[in-house]
């Protein structure tokens, strides 16, 4: 009892039964997905701080609690869509997959997670470039290694076919282009080259062809089966 | 009078290391504030721009800038259509001449570094400033990607490989779009025909395959 006590008086009386820590990650989290969505719509450079805060129904009070200006809640949403589309690539395969197998189905997962979720692909591709294009780094030291990983044998980093990071580069290319096409659902058209592109680093040139068939035709399956 | 490249690409160019006629410089109004819009929105960045800015870098008054321009966006865009038109006729040259596909790649790849590399500040605003003006840069973005891919594909119908992935052209000006793009953003526009070697190779790969694009990267250190 004393502690609900403590929670009316410290102002919490519309929600006293929930710990004000998680109301404020849950705050924290509405703004973020204010933030994604309103990129999504009108990209970082056309979003207001208006825009954020009506989308997460909040006040700009609440806003500036969390977040010292745009920018700051920019780099959080980077942040979370990058650590989204690193949960989504890790649980896609298993251990026992082969490493050609593992890549395509991580980078199927992705593409797809991206198609069901355009704002993910706004923040990280175009607004990305426009804000910092710097911070492209910070996702390829991300993702890089993650992919290495799955071609390294008993530690030993694997020889790399073709670079990396050109691979990462045109990937994101890729996926600015589609969106820019203002049909975000059309990010799954771009799966077969996708699949190359992660597979093709370390797993060279014929084995991306053939798991970019694979993509492609499963793709194919699936898009028959709706 | 007409937008020509030629004269646009080398009003931007610093001036006095060339000596230009002013009556060449001075050719026209609109001349000079697509060459201002270029500088300014590179030395400020397009949000902080303002047509004021762009008036005053030109030498140009507000009335004409209006009669030419419906807003400092517009002005942009113009300025971002001709340097587009300029680089393709470039490459267009090269790529669709004499000689077998990949080595036409090479030299086509050459010139788009050298053209980027030879104006460091155009390259930023071509490729950087662009995607802060918000929504336009969207369709902008897409319709010189779209007329980049039909030109790869133009070249391809002759006498070029018949790729494994049907997305290979896309993926192709992808890699040169991301690689150069990397480089200006780290300032390092003016030594951008060091990457030829390893463009040419991630740009043949997926076409010809990693022996034959190793080949075709050997013959670009030379």
């Amino acid at each position: 009892m004393q502690k609900h006590r403590s929670f009316e008086t410290s102002g919490n009386v519309l929600r006293p039964t929930t710990p004000p820590d998680i109301a404020s990650q849950s705050q924290r989290q509405r703004i973020v997905d204010g933030m994604v969505e309103s990129c999504a719509e009108k990209t970082y450079a056309g979003t207001t701080i208006t825009d954020i805060v009506s989308r997460a129904h909040i006040s700009r009070t609440t806003f500036y609690k969390h977040f010292e200006d745009k920018r700051a809640c920019f780099d959080a949403a980077i942040d979370y869509c990058v650590g989204e589309l690193q949960d989504v690539a890790a649980t896609a395969h298993s251990p026992a997959d082969p490493p050609g197998d593992a890549a395509r189905k991580a980078a199927t997962a992705v593409v797809g997670a991206l198609a069901a979720k355009p704002g993910l692909a706004q923040v990280l591709t175009g607004d990305a470039m426009a804000v910092d294009p710097q911070v492209i780094e910070r996702y390829r030291r991300a993702t890089i290694p993650a992919l290495e990983a799955l071609w390294s044998e008993n530690g030993d980093a694997p020889a790399a076919h073709t670079d990396p990071r050109l691979a990462f580069g045109q990937a994101q290319v890729l996926i600015l282009n589609q969106i820019a096409t203002g049909k975000p659902d059309r990010l799954l058209e771009l799966l077969p080259e996708i699949v190359y592109l992660t597979v093709s680093p370390y797993g060279g040139h014929e084995e991306a062809v053939r798991q970019s068939r694979e993509a492609g035709n499963s793709e194919i399956r699936g898009v028959a089966a709706r | 009078m007409t937008d020509n490249p030629e004269d646009l690409r080398q009003w931007r160019l610093p001036r006095g290391r060339h000596g230009l006629p002013r009556e060449l410089v001075e050719r026209s109004q609109r001349e000079r504030l697509l060459a201002a819009v270029v500088r300014v929105t590179v030395a400020n960045g397009y949000e902080k721009t303002t047509v004021g800015d762009i008036l005053g870098e030109a030498g140009v008054g507000r009335e004409s800038f209006y009669e030419l321009f419906d807003d400092k966006l517009d002005c942009m865009l113009a300025a971002h259509k001709i340097l587009a038109d300029d680089l393709e006729e470039r490459v267009r040259v090269d790529y669709l001449g004499e000689g077998p596909w990949p080595e036409r790649v090479r030299h086509s790849l050459a010139t788009t570094l050298d053209w980027f590399a030879a104006d460091p500040e155009a390259a930023r605003f071509f490729l950087v400033e662009l995607s802060t003006v918000g929504p336009a840069f969207r369709a902008t973005f897409k319709s010189e990607y779209s007329r980049f891919t039909a030109l790869l594909d133009e070249g391809l119908e002759e006498d070029g490989p018949d790729p494994e992935l049907s997305g290979a052209a896309q993926m192709a000006v992808g890699a040169i779009v991301a690689r150069i793009y990397e480089e200006v953003v780290l300032g390092r526009a003016a030594e951008l025909r060091g990457l030829l070697p390893e463009l040419t190779y991630g740009f043949l790969v997926p076409f010809v395959g990693e022996e034959d694009a190793r080949g075709e990267q050997e013959r670009a250190r030379d």
